[in-house]
Order: structure tokens, then sequence, then C-alpha cells
């Protein structure tokens, strides 16, 4: 790996300092489990890596505050899986975490850095998009949210500002009990980087939101409001037809090695279908 | 009396291993050791301009840059075939990965940063890296014709075409026929241990450390690039951190061995993963098979064309061809025959030796070609099978060794294991398919064996253990025939200084010719004993037998290391045997001579697939192999069992992926995928036949091939049976049976 | 420019002076001639440089040395005491679980990692527990067969070295199998 500088602040006002540079070439460090790579790659240059998990404003936990489920910015893959609102409320993200990588990786590999490393393809993305989730951004000029379903550009670019770092990643309280699910295509059983993920979650007012990724540059939100898919009752034929409308802005990459845009368009369908009647069962039980 | 063999005995350097304490290449400390660094460029082929490593140089800590122009004029060149490989690339680099330059320096990290700081002038060339490419009439050529005197293909990219027949092929009468194309994959080793190499001056020699599987060979390479005499080149070779074939031959230990002597200091090279997949490989295939039957299912005729892929230099691949092409017909009485197999030069990485050593691509092909015909003649594929069988001392390859085997019991076996008389359950497929390979045609072994005053033991035996667990079978060998505990005896092997020649770790030999080399120098032992006896008992020897770990006199049976020590008396001592098995080779045989042994297995699946996704899942899997006598059972298992999940990964999931410019994409873990703990079938068996008919210690055979060769054709059998889609490519990854899948019901619409 | 990393590796205190951009698998087989953790993938993917950081199995190539400033690690070197075997080293002895042995010491420590966790894992508990652990030479079953020996053992008793008071760690969630 090319060498760096490396600094561990200690406080919030630091980091943002030592992030103030603004032009790249200081990079924060959470779990590094996508920092790392990169780097040894040659694909990010930094000067300086930041260290984020000494910061003291910075907190490893899941909290309820002021109506929002609160996610702090160090917390990882594995802490998503065992929280238990998580997996009561919010299952389909405790299911995407289980996901990622393998239990080495999940023990590292942090919320917050999974979105900001920005793949197309990342589990998380879908299941926090369809929670409604927004990243609590902090930089020099202040703090802000930032609605996750505005955050997402293309493969590695965000809507954060040079020198901001994510604080927390937050989700609105569920206002009664969800369906949710969250699917993923992959090239064998073992841990995989995922052709096509799907999150989905049918509300109790019958309003079903949809989110894939890796069919795109970007992972993608989109709502039901029909009822169709919140419906036991609708056919297959009528939920069919619903996805289609739902995925038509789905556009794959022609080159990626993982698999073809017409399968992958194909297993979006099936995986829809599944997920929906999965995320219906849940709803009702 | 011990009776170790044949049991589950502890590895012989298991506790190292569980310990971390096991010294991999990449774990030997060398003083003052410089750090290699390859220079590559990112092409399938370019002419090489000016380097211009002024930069690199300026490097703090760098000693040294090594391109061409730094080695002896002519280049030199090596290979096990032929001599085609250069130390390193000169005039052109012929694959994507191919060095052109290395960095030697004082730390990793200034050796990385002068890599990239290596200036390298180069015009890409027009390349031929797929079979079609190298195939067509106006393919760039990959090899200078220069390079192949007298060779009559020189001008084309066909290094040599491999032609057997029997009967008459042409002229059979067949009541069905039966053909397809099938395609192999492009796949590579993939052990966990990334390749690791270490040179340094020594006296007036030099000695190489490398995870290499034929020390002995490897020190006839060095030997011959530096002009050394062969007592003046010292081979290292720890244990590999598995090996399967990619680590067989001389990679770039000839170049490290020239960097050592032009820097006087030793020099390591430890290749990342992604290096590794442009190291080594194997040769993909194309495979026509086309085969005649009567009505009954009896074999006709069998008529195979084969291309392999192999890469820009020969490598032993050709080699495997030959071989893989030779037994092309399978374990069957088959009349008349026709093989025509060709290695085929590409601008791709060199493919070499791999588990099935160019069989596994045929046996798909072949297998598949006789479930199909299964389908078509509306026979049972497991009678289809055993009407063909060939039996115990049938000459199925004229001119060859005859059957060694009662082939028939695995296969029943197998049957029997899966249930086969019994319907699978609703939505499952099942799917059987046999495999063999002829083991090696020469051979020869030495062991030096050393029984000490105190009765324990050293064994000298050059094998490589890689994970098959040599060692532990000689260890168990000795501890039988010279009475010793386990504990008490010590295998020395990896060092040619001190170890005896072998000539190589490969063809899954060792227990047959390494273990009857033991074997011998126990029997030497034994006879030295046996005159030590009677001198001591003042008897004549013919009263005297020696066996077993014991000596018998008459009804009195002494502990061999009784006899010793007094034997030995007040100088002491030790007794030191030797044994030698050889095997001549037979200049007129198409292979250099017959088949010591063969490798027989037959695997046996049930498989479910998920319709809508393509998804393969195994609930069932077995796998039963011939192996005359498992030595160490507990190993025998871990070998069979390991190689039926090595054969899933290029059934299921592996592949090199290209661009078209011929450069890998898929270079590393990420996407070059192989099977995972979670992605076992979920029952897997294995058995084994035991009918003591080999030709090793205790009628053992070799083995840990076989259980690899038949895994994708009974996978994608079960598959058709499961879901009449017929798959002739692999990988069968979701995708492609998903495909498949979709093809097939358009085809059912559209009739 | 180097810096000072204080760690506990296997029980014992050390002290390290590294560069920033050294990974811990680095400083662990170069720095402290723990050779036992292997380099093999550099991308997180076949877990043959896992070790033990705070109670927590990791990738060390994904890890730099000066992040582990202040932790406990344990390698497949500290899980023996002294010539006393943890009871999965034992096990996989008795299995035959070690072929080439490359694989193992990331096998061992993720094995030692998960049985702290779940004592008594299920079958499929163990896959997935070792998901993160490629081996090319066995099939995965004698591994697999030597955890659930050594968790039928009690193997869970020994804790792995951790600065940190144990936190108290539920179970793996059985979560759903999620439709593909």
């Amino acid at each position: 790996m090319r060498a760096f500088a490396y600094e561990r602040p200690d406080r919030l006002a630091d980091a943002l300092a030592l992030m103030a540079v603004g032009d790249g070439s200081a990079r924060p460090l959470a779990g590094g489990t996508d920092l790392l790579i990169r780097i040894r790659d040659g694909s990010i240059r930094p000067v300086t890596v930041i260290d984020v998990k000494g910061i003291a404003e910075f907190s490893r936990d899941i909290r309820v505050d002021d109506g929002w489920l609160r996610i702090g910015a160090r917390t990882t893959m594995t802490d998503l899986m065992r929280d238990e609102r998580i997996r009561r409320d919010y299952v389909a993200l405790a299911e995407a975490a289980a996901y990622v990588g393998s239990v080495q990786i999940r023990n590292r590999a942090t919320l917050a850095g999974n979105i900001c490393n920005a793949s197309p393809a990342a589990d998380t993305a879908p299941a926090l998009l369809v929670y409604g989730a927004r990243v609590v951004a902090v930089g020099k000029g202040g703090r802000r949210t930032i609605p996750l379903d505005e955050f997402f550009v293309r493969s590695g670019v965000t809507t954060m500002l040079p020198g901001e770092l994510v604080e927390a990643i937050e989700m609105p309280l569920p206002s009664g009990r969800r369906g949710a699910v969250h699917a993923r295509r992959t090239r064998r059983r073992g841990h995989d980087l995922a052709s096509v993920t799907l999150a989905v979650a049918i509300d109790p007012d019958g309003v079903t939101r949809l989110s894939y990724g890796s069919v795109g540059p970007r992972p993608v939100l989109v709502t039901d409001e029909t009822g169709v898919l919140a419906d036991p009752g609708a056919s297959d034929d009528a939920r069919r037809e619903r996805l289609e409308t739902l995925f038509v802005d789905a556009s794959p990459s022609p080159t990626s090695m993982r698999a073809t845009p017409g399968y992958r368009l194909a297993m979006l369908q099936v995986m829809g279908l599944r997920a929906v009647a999965a995320a219906q069962e849940r709803a009702a039980s | 009396m011990n009776d170790v063999v044949g049991t589950g005995a502890a590895r012989v350097g298991g506790l190292d291993r569980v310990t971390g304490r096991q010294a991999y290449v990449a774990d030997i400390p060398l003083d003052d050791v410089l750090h290699v660094k390859l220079v590559t460029l990112p092409v399938a082929r370019a002419r090489i301009g000016p380097i211009d490593d002024s930069a690199a140089c300026a490097v703090p800590g760098v000693r040294l840059v090594m391109s061409a122009k730094d080695l002896p004029d002519p280049m030199p060149r090596f290979g096990p075939q032929r001599r085609d490989r250069p130390v390193i690339a000169t005039g052109e680099t012929t694959y994507h990965g191919d060095p052109v330059a290395a960095v030697a320096a004082d730390t990793k990290d200034a050796a990385e940063q002068a890599a990239e700081l290596v200036k390298v002038e180069y015009e890409e060339l027009p390349a031929a890296p797929t079979l079609e490419a190298a195939l067509a009439a106006d393919a760039p050529l990959v090899q200078d014709p220069s390079l192949r005197p007298d060779d009559p293909h020189a001008d084309t990219n066909v290094l040599h075409e491999h032609r057997h027949a029997w009967g008459d092929v042409d002229g059979a009468t067949a009541d069905v026929v039966v053909e397809g194309t099938y395609r192999f994959p492009m796949v590579t080793q993939f052990a966990i241990e990334p390749h690791a190499f270490m040179a340094a001056p020594d006296g007036v020699g030099v000695a190489v450390w490398s995870a290499i599987q034929h020390p002995n060979w490897l020190q006839r390479v060095i030997a011959e690039l530096l002009q050394l005499p062969l007592a003046r080149v010292r081979i290292h070779a720890p244990d590999p951190g598995g090996a399967f074939g990619g680590k067989q031959h001389a990679k770039y230990e000839p170049l490290l061995a020239f960097m050592a002597l032009a820097t006087g200091r030793p020099v390591r090279l430890v290749l990342t993963l992604a290096e590794t997949f442009q190291a080594v490989r194997r040769g993909a295939a194309q495979v026509h098979v086309r085969t005649g039957f009567q009505r009954d299912g009896t074999l006709v005729f069998r008529d195979v064309e084969a291309n392999y892929q192999i890469g820009a230099y020969a490598d032993i691949a050709d080699r495997t061809v030959a071989k893989g092409s030779y037994t092309s017909m399978g374990p069957y009485r088959t009349p008349s025959a026709r093989i025509v197999a060709r290695s085929v030069l590409s601008h791709t990485v060199p493919s070499t030796a791999f588990r099935g050593f160019g069989n596994p691509q045929q046996i798909w092909a072949v297998e598949s070609n006789m479930n199909e015909a299964a389908r078509t003649l509306g026979i049972d594929p497991l009678e289809l099978r055993l009407r063909n069988l060939a039996e115990p001392g049938d000459e199925f390859i004229p001119g060859d060794t005859p059957a060694d085997g009662d082939w028939a019991v695995a296969v029943r076996r197998a049957a029997e294991m899966i249930d086969w008389s019994t319907p699978p359950t609703p939505g499952r497929g099942r799917g059987i398919a046999v495999g063999l390979k002829s083991g090696p045609t020469t051979g020869l072994s030495y062991s030096t064996v050393r029984l000490l005053v105190d009765g324990s033991v050293v064994v000298y035996a050059g094998t490589s253990d890689m994970g098959q667990g040599a060692r532990t079978i000689f260890a168990q060998i000795a501890a039988d025939e010279l009475g010793a505990p386990l504990p008490w005896v010590t295998v020395v092997s990896g060092d040619t200084a001190v170890v005896p020649y072998d000539q190589q770790t490969s063809a899954s030999r060792s227990s047959v010719f390494m273990g009857t080399a033991v074997l011998r120098a126990c029997h030497d032992i034994q006879a030295k004993v046996r005159s030590m006896a009677a001198r001591l008992e003042g008897v004549g020897e013919e009263q005297v037998t020696v066996e077993r770990g014991e000596v018998h006199i008459g009804d009195r049976a002494l502990a061999i290391h009784d006899v010793v020590k007094r034997g030995l008396g007040r100088l002491g001592g030790e007794i030191i045997g030797v044994g030698e098995m050889r095997k001549d080779a037979e200049p007129d045989h198409p292979l250099g001579g017959t088949a010591a042994f063969y490798e027989f297995n037959c695997t046996a699946v049930e498989v479910e697939v998920d319709r809508e996704t393509g998804d393969i899942s195994i609930p069932r899997y077995v796998t039963v192999s011939d192996v005359g006598k498992a030595l160490n059972p507990l190993q025998v298992r871990g070998q069979d069992e390991g190689a039926a999940v090595m054969g899933l990964g290029h059934t299921l999931m592996e592949h090199y992926i290209w661009d078209d410019q011929g450069r890998i994409r898929n270079l590393g873990a990420i996407d070059y995928r192989i099977p995972t703990s979670m992605d076992l079938p979920a029952e897997m068996e294995s058995d084994i036949v035991e009918n003591a008919d080999g030709p090793g210690p205790y009628g053992s055979k070799g083995m840990s091939e076989g259980a690899l060769l038949p895994v994708s054709p009974a996978v994608a059998a079960a598959v058709t049976d499961a879901t009449g889609v017929v798959i002739r490519d692999l990988p069968m990854s979701p995708e492609r049976v998903w495909q498949a899948l979709q093809e097939l019901e358009a085809g059912e619409v559209s009739r | 420019m180097t810096m000072r990393v204080e760690v506990t590796v296997n029980g014992r205190q050390r002290s390290v002076d590294i560069e920033p951009h050294h990974t811990l698998l680095e400083m662990l087989r170069d720095d402290l001639a723990l050779t036992g953790t292997k380099e093999c993938c550099l991308v997180g993917e076949c877990g043959a440089c896992t070790v033990i950081v705070d109670g927590e199995s990791v990738d060390s190539c994904l890890m730099l040395g000066v992040e582990a400033s202040g932790a406990a690690i344990t390698t497949v070197e500290g899980l023996a005491a002294g010539d006393r075997l943890d009871p999965l080293q034992e096990a996989f002895l008795e299995t035959g679980a070690a072929q080439c042995g490359f694989c193992i010491p990331g096998q061992l420590v993720s094995a030692r990692a998960l049985l702290h966790g779940v004592p008594h894992p299920t079958r499929a508990e163990i896959e997935e527990g070792l998901a993160g652990n490629l081996c090319r030479c066995a099939g995965y079953e004698q591994i697999m067969e030597a955890v659930e020996l050594a968790a039928k053992r009690g193997a869970a008793a020994r804790e792995p070295h951790s600065s940190r008071v144990a936190t108290d760690v539920a179970s793996i969630p059985d979560a759903q199998v999620a439709p593909q």
C-alpha cells in the first residue's frame, strides 16, 4: 500500500479541521473494509487517513432520539444484526447487514461507511431507503440532514460535500406493524457482492415501498400507492404488472462481470414477487 | 507389533499446522533479504521498448532493477517440455501478467514504490487470446517459429496434435449416434498459499526456496540455467500451502536465482493472489464427442476431437493434453476409437498441471455424452455404465495396462449410497458419472531410512507434502515395518542437499512410488537386522525372519530395536536402508510408458433447481473411489471430499473473465468465486473400494485426483434430469442455467 | 514516519514502531514475527489473515496496525496455553481437518470466536460462522466436524484474550432466509 499519514482525532472539531483540506487528500477511516481495498488497488490515494473511531461525539450505538431511531457513525453490521429493536422493527436492515461479507467483515464494517462507499450494490441501501432513512452529515459549515433518496449519485459518489462526515443515520420510528424483507441475488451461496439487491416494506396503510440496487448507477426507491402489492388477494399477474411499472427505470450496466442486464432485470421481477409475498406474510403475522 | 497403516493416524505435521508453527516459504526469515516486486504491462501482448528505471532506482533502498538486458544473450530459456520460457520477457510480452522487469529493494514498501516507477515503453500488438482467435488462419503467432525448429506446426498456434485410434471408427455401424460439443472453462488453482520464492548465494553455488512439488526437477533447471553442477544447487522445498499442480514447475525461481547472484544477497518474492492467477491455470477446452451405440446401449465407437487452449508457453500443458486425450474413451470397452487433441498456444497465462491433468475436460464431454445417450436410448445411465465398463484384466486401451480394478464395485456402491433404485423426491434430479485417469507412466523414487540405536526412525522421502498427507503414510509404513511407535518416526523431505532423488510429486504417484521406495528401504534394514540377529544368536540366517517390527527365531519373537541395540554394541551407530522404485520409459509408447495404475471414481448427485433463478442446490452427493488400500482412511476421505468440492467449483462458479483485449477482468478473490462452507452439498458422503489390487504398499493405488474427474457431468446430468435442460458449457452458473431454461421453454412454446 | 503502537498480543504486552500504512497483518508477521497468521487475498475474502481483536474476529489485512493501539489480540499462536492445546486444536487434529494447513490458523481463530459467542452452534451456524474462511484442500466437512466436536466438549469455556469486559453477546439472529 502507498504510504499515508494517520490521524485519530478525539474531538469532532479536530476531525473536521483535518477533513477541511476538502480535495479528497484526507479520507475518513471507519471499518476500513472498503477503504483499505481501494487504497491498495490505487483507486484512492489519500495523503492522510483520519480514523473516525476515536471521535467522542461519534457513537457506536442505536437509540431513539426525538421520534427517530438514530444509528451512530461507528455502528457496525454485527451491531445492527444483534440489536433487538432493529431485528423487531427494521428486520430488512438486519437481514441486509447479515449479508454484508463474512463475520470478519461485519465485525468491522460500519453502516455509515457502507453508504459513503456508495456502491450501487450496497446491501444496506435498499433497506434504509424503504424505511425512509436520512443521513446526519456534519461539516465545517454545520450539521444537516440528507434524505437518503437524495444521497446516492453513482458508484463512489454521494451528495456529501467535501470535508463532511456522517455522524449518524436515522430512520423514523414505525407508526404501526410493517412487513419488510431484504433480498439479494448472488453467484454463490457464500458471501458475494450482489448482482441485484431489493428491499420491500409494506406499511399498515397499504403503501408499499420498494428499493432496488445494482441495477443502475445507484439504489432507487419506488413507491406503490395503489395497494396492489399490499393486497394478499391480488393475482400474480396483477402484481407482476405493477412491479414491471415500478421497475421501469432499472438500468443494469451492460459491462458488469457479475450478471448480464437481461438476467438482472428478470431476477428483479422474480425477486420482487417473492419479496412481496414474504413481506405480506410478515405484515400479517 | 504395530498396525498403523490403514488407520486414520494423526497427520505428521498436524500439530505444527494447528499451532501456526508450520513454516511455509513466506514464513521463513532470511537475513539481509531483498524484497522483489514484478513489473508487468496492462496488455495481452506487446513489443517491449526501452525501459527507464532511473526513477525506480532513485527510491531509497532499491538495489536492482532487472530486465532482459541484464541477463545473458541469448536469453536463457526453460520449460519442462520445451525450453520456450524466458527467464524474463524479452522482445515481447506474450500474456497479461508476463513480467518485463523485477525490482529488488531493502523493504517491501520500496520495492512496491519502485515497481510503479519503472517506465516501460511498449507497443501493443495484435493478440490471440481465445481459442478461436488462436486457430484463425491469420492468427498472430504466439511463439516465434525459430523457437520451434523441426516442428511441422511451427507456422501455426497448434503446438502439438495428438492422435490415437484403434478399430475402425469410420467403418463402424451403430444403431444410434449421439454427439455434442462441450466447453470447459479456464480456471485457476487458487491455492490458499500464493506462490513464494527465495534465492540466495550459497558458497559458490545458489540456494533456492520454493513451494515446489518437484524439488529435484527444479534443481536441474536452476543448475542448467546458471551453469552450475547439481551439487552446488540446493533446493529447499517447504510443504506447500496447497498446490494442485500449480507448483510443479519452475516459474520465477530462475529469475530470483539470477537476481541473487547479481546482488550477492538473498532475494524474496511472494506473489499476490491476483499474480497467481497470472502465473498458473488449467487449460480450457472445447471437445466434440460423437459416440455410436447399439440399441441395447453397447458401445460401438467413440470419436473425439478436442482443442485445448493452453497459454503462451508450453510449461507441462501439452503433456496434459496428451494424457487427457489418451484415456478419453473412458473406462469402457470401446471397439473402435479415434481421438484427435490439439494443444493450442494463445496469448494467455501459461496453463500448467492442475489436478486431473487434462482429464476433467474430456470427461466432462464424454460422460455428459454418455448421459445424453442414456436419455436418447431410453436406458438407465447407471445401466449404461455397467453394460460397458471394462472388467478387471480387460485391455480396454490396446497396448496399455489392463483395467486394474473391479470398477463396477465402485459404481454399484455409489448407486447404493444414493438409493439409485428408488426414485428421488419429486422436484429433484439425479445424475451419475465415472472418471478414469491413468497414473504415472514412468517413475523413479529413492528413499533412505535410518533405524537409530534406540529404535526411532528417520525417513528421507523427497515427496512434497502439500496437504495430501504424504509424510504421514511414509511414517506409517516405517512404523509398521520397523516396529517404531508412530511418534518415533521423523520424515525429512524438501531439501535436495539431504534427501535422495525423487522424480516428482504428481499424478497421484507418491503412495505407490515413494511408498514402495520407503517400504523397500525398510526391507533393506530388515535384511541387515536379520544378519545381525543370526550373528547374535549364533544361528543360520535361514532360521531368522524379520517382518513388521519383529525378529522371529524359531518360536521366539524379539522386537527389532532390542536386536539392533545389542547388535550395534558399544560403538552404537545406526542401520541404514536404501529403497528404490523405478518404472522405466517405454519409448514406443505414445505417453512414454504404460500406466502404473488407474484412478477410478464414480460420483452420483441429486440436485434441485430453482427454475426461476437458475440456482442449483445439491441435497445429496456421493463419491466412491477405487483405491486398492487406504493407507490412511482419514486422509483419503479428506482428499476425495476436497476434490469433490474443488470440482463443484469449476462446475458451478469458477471461470476467468476476459475483456476483448485479452486482459483478465476478475483478478483476485472478489470476482473469481470458489466454493465456501456455505456452498456445499447438504449431505456429502464418500466411500472407498479396497481390493488390495494396486501396485503400491499393501495393495494401494494412487488417489486424490479421481474424485474431481466426474463432478461436472454428474451434476449436469442431474440438472437435465430435474429440468430437461442440457448444458454443455461450464460453469453452470445460476444465470447460465436460467438462460438454458428460458431457451428450453421458448423452444417448447414454439413447437 | 513511524508511530508507536502498544498492543497486547496473546496475553503479552508488545510495543511496535510501525508505519501508518502497514496493516495489522504485516505488524503481526513482520514486526512481531508471529507468522502463524497468513496472507492470501488481501481483500477480506479468504480469511487466512483472521485474528481476534477485542473479542471479535476480523480480517487483519483490512485493519491498520495503528488502529490496533490499545487492543487485545489473539492469533493462532495464542490458542494453546503452553503445551496444552485448545479443544478446537485437538478436535482439528482428531478429525483430520488440517490438510495443507494454510487456511487452518484462520479457521481456528474464526471457530474460537464463533464458539465464544455461540457455544453450541448448529451446523448452519458453523457454516455461516466459517463462511469467511476459504479452504481449497478440504471439502470443509472435516473442519466443521471438528468445530462440532469441540463444541460438544465445552470448548466455549476458554475465552479469547480481551482487554475489555466481554460484552453480552446475543446469538446470531435466526433471520428468515430472505428470498433470492
